[in-house]
């Protein structure tokens, strides 16, 4: 192999050398099937991204060129019209600003809340644990959809409608996320947490301080889910506001989409509404993907 | 020698040694959890049941000493009253069971089969492919609804695409035609035969239940194929990623070809995960709603109206409280039905008599 | 471990108990708003209204910017004069937001009411029935107050009308050759006309896809939902009037603004999507703001074999029974329908006033207009007793596909689900 003969000249250049070689083997002795099948996944992967494409393009184009030049990328006339009255003459920047509070709110407690009870039920002893848990795995199986009403009904009765707190409280916490913080606690050694014990640390000091820190991929998982969760929401916020002050992104979104305010069939600033809601999710997709990703399956696991 | 063995701390007091304070430790830590899942997801549940059978208006709390307990007439009325509460409450079964049939096996055979290629893919460039597949599965419905109504519009993208191959598309957001009668029509069954719309259930007759998804719900299974995809083709390549290659390099050597060692070997190691995926898929499309209020509530012809939408519909425009609370905990009870009868049919069934016959004639240990 | 388990479900049976008493203490300690100072009616006395402080909060369902901004400015005059704030909050789906509000018991202390949510909130007891106190009630037009006038109460004063009438494209009419004379005065001439104007690409009568367009069909034919207080929605005229309308439907001289890819009739004739619409007052305000440069004229709707038809549209300021603050939304009410302030709504954005007083004075100012006025003489209303607005719905529903459809069965399967509202 022409690899192994040119190591002991080890210079930089005949490492790239061997790389590519190896590739050119490769590629030769790939055959037409492989091809056929990248062919095919670059073909799948354009009809997954086209439709973003087009959004974002038709952001900038003008009403009428949307209407009857819907396919093409890119705009005749860029027209940044669609944004302006978005921002300038909308209550969008207010929508963007209550989604923000509330996804911000919503992660920092979910992350506190979720791994101090996923702690507790790995990790100490105490009557009522598998009661607790049961709850949990329980709350899990309920639908979202038998809980719209309902929901309504209890933040009426306890005077949280239309209100922040009302928006932030219950999702602060998420039984899949008190699922998944259990088991990674389950998976930290005890010896860690029995030495610091001896020494005198109390249970919150312990979890604080010590095992709190080694649970960070498990608590990057937690902000990520809790993020788009949070940021996606759309049928708490219907039950839950009603004032035009607390309308979030989704809810904004949505009326923009189809309510009364929604302006007959004007598609750029419907979908620059859109463009920018996809925005914060986005990035965060691109940031953490290969976290999102691993991580995804472990989540979903039992 | 007696050893002196140190009594493990199982049980009994908690108020000394290194676990001392644990108990109050425990609960403390799980407080905030039980309070909020309690009072939020708990407590609304039981609020729920009361509120399905009283005949609470809408007005003041659902508690309070004006509101009676009607027993089961809010679910009577649903189905089998007669009138509009029956036929909308049949109507939306009816959408969201097609909206099911079509979406679960879509959705399960599709990202099988983009997990077994970017599986295969030897070149560089897997991780791209994951992420534009699963992309679209991070964004809001609401954003992706808004998107598909402007791609899907009389004279929109889907459409356009259509006309390169002489298809006219239909208005898809507004065409209430249902695709299984547009099919049977284009074969000449134009009308409903006798024995067909002569009886029904739940105030709809059987053609109509044959109607199939109306264009309109089509554009939203495609969309939510789209959507869900990605997430599930990740849980099928973690699936295929952790299947052992000997067993296929076994079977190959054996002489099975890759059809054959993709049905027999591939498979049935990933049944968990098809389970998996089945069940999500089961219980996300029972409860479609997001969507259907960011597009089209209900219509074209009531074509879009799931029982999701027709429960929140019912309450908080029509002022039907009870009857609201009723239809959601019959869907509640359909998703268990459905989750069950899944379980059950693909549990692993012990091999029959006949096979573990033919194994052992053969001397093969099966 | 019996013991054990027994104890867990007494914790969380004690649990679940002591929650359930918490909730019912919490409600019941709240004193019930209804049952202060709501009378269901004889005689009411100002005395009878709430008064405090507070500001008020109106909720309007708008047609377009011209109507938020028309509201918006006569309320910050009246705030200004009466020293009482007032906010305005346009919904976006006013049903449903009127109904949240409503449960939640907050709802706005204003807001727009049509007939046929009428029925609904008075029975529960959610509306305030203000009616006889209103200063100017003989001003009201007798047939609107009877819209708004449930089991003898007048509840809410009605705060302008509208019909529907013939909009056509001038520009378009002219180009197709007709003139002034060819204006449709029968079924046969609409036909005619709509056909001469159908081209590759725009239609010749548009509507949108629902009973409160092709409802002056039904009208026109001499039928219409309910005749003489019953349910007559299979009568031989409803079933004409759907033929005719599926016929042209399927000629294409006539489309549903929905099938042209536009969100309203007026979104449809503003694109030049269609030649003539069939639409109401409202249409004239969205024309002036989105598309100016359409030239249009009102006709009166043809008549058909049962003589002259239209409906007829209508809204109230709906008072909430739990409002604060009743004495001065009173005043507000009267101060929006007094002939100045309904004179300049009307110039906004369309509708005409709900008082006589105000008639000569429109008419003046909107000589154009006058078809619409005209229409008020044989103009029909939507059914309104409680239930009514979801079998208009489900024919809604039935009427889009009215193309493919069988328009006896469609009025059949209404005529049952009208019955079992209609008592």
């Amino acid at each position: 192999m022409s690899a192994i003969e040119t190591r002991p000249q080890a210079a930089r250049q005949q490492d790239d050398l061997k790389r590519s070689t190896v590739w050119r083997r490769r590629l030769k002795s790939l055959g037409i099937g492989q091809w056929v099948l990248f062919a095919l996944l670059i073909a799948l992967a354009l009809i997954y991204i086209y439709p973003f494409l087009v959004q974002i393009a038709t952001s900038f184009k003008t009403d009428s060129e949307a209407a009857s030049n819907p396919i093409s990328l890119v705009p005749s006339i860029w027209s940044w019209a669609a944004y302006e009255q978005l921002f300038a003459r909308s209550d969008f920047p207010r929508w963007f600003m209550n989604s923000a509070i509330v996804t911000i709110f919503v992660t920092t407690g979910r992350v506190f809340f979720v791994s101090l009870a996923g702690y507790a039920l790995a990790r100490l002893h105490f009557r009522g644990r598998g009661l607790v848990f049961a709850m949990v795995v329980g709350v899990m199986a309920v639908p979202g959809v038998v809980l719209l009403i309902p929901k309504f009904l209890v933040l009426n009765q306890l005077n949280l409608y239309d209100s922040y707190l009302g928006m932030i409280l219950p999702l602060l916490v998420d039984a899949a996320g008190v699922f998944i913080m259990k088991n990674f606690f389950e998976s930290i050694p005890v010896s860690v947490e029995e030495q610091a014990r001896m020494d005198g640390a109390g249970a919150f000091r312990v979890f604080w301080s010590i095992v709190l820190p080694m649970a960070r991929p498990a608590l990057i998982t937690i902000v990520i889910l809790s993020f788009q969760g949070s940021w996606n929401e759309l049928s708490h916020f219907i039950v839950s506001t009603q004032s035009p002050d607390l309308t979030t992104l989704t809810k904004g979104v949505a009326s923009l989409a189809s309510g009364q305010l929604s302006q007959g069939s004007q598609y750029p600033i419907k979908l620059a509404a859109s463009v920018i809601m996809t925005i914060p999710v986005a990035v965060m997709f691109f940031v953490f993907q290969r976290r999102i990703m691993n991580n995804t399956q472990g989540a979903e696991k039992g | 020698m007696a050893l002196r063995v140190a009594t493990p701390l199982r049980g009994g007091s908690r108020s000394s040694g290194i676990r001392r304070g644990e108990r109050t430790a425990g609960w403390l830590f799980s407080l905030p959890v039980i309070v909020i899942l309690g009072v939020f997801l708990f407590i609304p549940v039981v609020m729920a049941i009361w509120v399905s059978f009283s005949d609470w208006s809408g007005r003041g709390s659902p508690v309070s000493s004006g509101v009676n307990f009607i027993g089961v007439e809010n679910y009577t009325d649903v189905t089998s009253g007669g009138g509009l509460a029956e036929k909308n409450f049949g109507t939306a079964i009816r959408n969201n069971a097609w909206y099911v049939v079509f979406v679960v096996p879509i959705q399960t055979v599709l990202s099988l089969f983009l997990a077994v290629l970017v599986n295969r893919a030897v070149l560089r460039g897997r991780s791209f492919f994951r992420m534009s597949f699963y992309f679209p599965s991070v964004t809001s419905s609401v954003a992706i609804t808004v998107l598909w109504l402007f791609l899907f519009s009389t004279s929109g993208v889907i459409n356009n695409v259509l006309s390169w191959f002489g298809v006219n598309g239909p208005n898809w957001f507004n065409d209430p035609r249902g695709i299984v009668h547009v099919a049977l029509g284009s074969m000449g069954v134009g009308t409903a035969p006798e024995a067909l719309s002569s009886h029904g259930f739940l105030g709809i007759d059987w053609w109509e239940w044959l109607s199939g998804p109306s264009f309109a719900m089509s554009a939203f299974i495609l969309m939510a194929v789209f959507t869900t995809s990605g997430t599930f083709m990740l849980l099928f390549l973690a699936a295929l990623q952790n299947i052992n290659p000997e067993l296929g390099e076994a079977a190959s050597m054996d002489g099975a070809n890759g059809r054959q060692r993709f049905w027999r070997i591939t498979l049935p190691q990933l049944r968990p995960t098809l389970f998996t995926v089945l069940t999500l898929g089961l219980i996300g499309t029972w409860q479609v709603f997001d969507q259907i209020y960011t597009g089209t509530q209900g219509g074209p012809g009531k074509t879009t109206l799931t029982p999701a939408y027709l429960s929140y519909e019912s309450a908080f425009i029509g002022q039907e409280w009870g009857r609201g609370s009723a239809i959601a905990f019959i869907l509640f009870i359909i998703i268990i039905v459905f989750t069950v009868f899944q379980r059950w049919v693909l549990r692993e069934r012990a091999v029959s008599k006949r096979r573990s016959y033919n194994y052992q004639a053969t001397g093969k240990k099966s | 471990m019996t013991s054990h388990i027994s104890r867990r479900l007494l914790g969380a049976g004690s649990l679940l108990l002591a929650s359930a008493l918490v909730l019912g203490a919490c409600s019941s300690s709240d004193a019930d708003p209804t049952t202060s100072n709501a009378p269901t009616g004889g005689d009411v006395a100002v005395g009878d209204l709430t008064s405090s402080g507070d500001a008020l909060t109106l909720l309007i369902g708008s047609s377009g910017e011209a109507e938020t901004t028309a509201v918006e400015t006569a309320v910050a005059a009246w705030s200004a004069e009466s020293g009482v704030e007032a906010t305005v909050q346009v919904a976006s789906d006013l049903a449903q937001q009127l109904s949240q509000g409503f449960a939640a018991g907050s709802p706005p202390d204003l807001f727009y009411m049509s007939p046929d949510a009428i029925g609904g909130y008075s029975s529960n007891g959610s509306l305030k029935a203000y009616g006889d106190l209103l200063a100017n009630k003989a001003d009201f037009y007798g047939p609107l107050v009877d819209n708004f006038t449930v089991d003898g109460d007048f509840y809410c004063a009605p705060k302008d009308f509208s019909t529907l009438a013939l909009v056509i494209n001038t520009d378009l009419w002219a180009a197709a050759g007709l003139t002034d004379a060819d204006i449709p005065k029968t079924w046969d001439d609409l036909t005619a006309v709509s056909t001469t104007l159908t081209t590759d690409g725009r239609t010749g009568l548009a509507f949108g896809p629902e009973y409160q367009r092709i409802g002056v069909f039904f009208a026109e034919a001499g039928g219409g939902l309910v005749a003489d207080g019953a349910a007559a929605a299979n009568s031989p005229a409803n079933v004409e009037a759907l033929t005719y309308v599926q016929s042209n439907l399927k000629n294409g001289n006539f489309a549903f603004s929905s099938d042209l890819g536009a969100g309203w009739g007026g979104e449809a004739f503003g694109k030049q999507l269609a030649a003539m619409v069939i639409e109401g007052n409202w249409i004239t305000g969205a024309l002036t703001n989105d598309f100016p440069d359409v030239n249009y004229v009102v006709a009166e709707l043809p008549s058909g074999p049962g003589g002259m038809g239209t409906l007829q549209y209508t809204n109230c300021w709906g008072m909430s029974a739990d409002s604060p603050n009743q004495q001065a939304a009173l005043d507000l009410v009267e101060y929006l329908t007094a002939p100045e302030q309904q004179l300049a709504f009307s110039a906004a954005f369309g509708p005409m006033p709900s008082i006589a007083s105000a008639a000569d004075a429109w008419t003046a100012a909107n000589p154009k207009l006058a078809a619409f006025l005209a229409g008020a003489q044989y103009a029909q209303y939507l059914p309104s007793q409680v239930g009514a607005n979801e079998v208009v719905s489900d024919l809604n529903s039935q009427l889009e596909s009215l193309k493919d459809g069988d328009p006896a069965a469609i009025l059949d399967s209404v005529q049952g689900n009208l019955e079992a509202v209609i008592q």
